[in-house]
């Protein structure tokens, strides 16, 4: 953490409401997104910033990690998130193995043709994301596992490499990558299921 | 390339760190192979519209509210 980032913290600690002020413009609308993007309701999320909001000026003066702060925010953002849901929605999460392309014995795709070669990509990008379409979207992305929206919204959405990801979700870069791809994929399963039956 | 390896390495595909090779290799199944060009298709479509609906703000009034919750509890602001 730099220096100027922990003398923020520091004044922060003492009551300074510049010092707040200025935490809040920095790091708030990253830690709601992030916090909506794993927890998926805005109650939640709200709650989870303010939590976050008051560990990081607690504990931050005192922080000895060689972190930078942003890094240490996504990281507690991330855990306190996902606490936040525990034993939360299970119901939706669907199972990722049924969501995952299925292989014929020699390595080929199996599945009916039509679905195979469904393809809705044409469909502009404003229209996918308005409307019933936004709805079957958002309905894909609540089914995923928690800590599969944590790496989707950290890659995808805050654009932090594979290794920032992993040390933020404190796993290897081979598993980030593998549970982005696996999300990935089973968000594009579900999109096809559905979008690509109307097309 | 058969479709099971494409589908494995198609994130390194799109983010165009694959060697030369394997690339041009991809490149040769996909243009044979109907399903694994709707799939890639449909791929890179996922990961942006993921991400763009992702992208989701904080709600000034609860920016207000933050700011109310951190001066009550924290003594400033």
């Amino acid at each position: 953490m730099s220096t100027e980032d922990r003398a923020l913290l520091a004044r922060a600690a003492a009551g300074d409401g510049e010092a707040l002020e200025t935490l809040m413009t920095r790091h708030a609308s990253r830690i709601y997104r992030l916090a909506y993007g794993i927890t998926r309701s805005a109650a939640d999320a709200e709650e989870v910033v303010q939590d976050v909001f008051l560990q990081i000026v607690q504990k931050g003066a005192g922080f000895e990690g060689r972190a930078a702060l942003t890094s240490w925010i996504y990281r507690i953002t991330t855990n306190t998130s996902l606490n936040k849901r525990r034993g939360k929605r299970r119901e939706l999460e669907t199972s990722l193995d049924e969501l995952l392309p299925r292989y014929r014995a020699d390595g080929h795709r199996d599945g009916d043709r039509a679905f195979l070669v469904s393809d809705w990509s044409g469909t502009p990008e404003r229209e996918l994301l308005a409307g019933e379409s936004r709805r079957i979207l958002e309905e894909a992305i609540d089914r995923l596992p928690d800590h599969y929206r944590a790496v989707l919204v950290l890659k995808d959405v805050e654009e932090l490499s594979n290794e920032d990801v992993a040390q933020i979700v404190g796993d290897t870069v081979a598993a980030v990558k593998t549970r982005l791809h696996r999300a990935r994929m089973a968000l594009r399963e579900q999109l096809t299921m559905r979008l690509g039956a109307r097309g | 390339m058969i479709c099971r390896e494409l589908i494995d390495i198609i994130d390194d595909y799109l983010d165009a760190v694959l060697a030369p090779d394997v690339t041009q290799e991809l490149e040769r199944h996909l243009a044979e192979c109907a399903p694994c060009g709707a799939y890639i298709a449909t791929y890179r479509q996922t990961r942006r519209i993921g991400a763009a609906a992702a992208r989701v703000d904080m709600p000034e009034e609860m920016k207000a509210r933050l700011r109310r919750f951190l001066a009550e509890n924290l003594g400033g602001a």
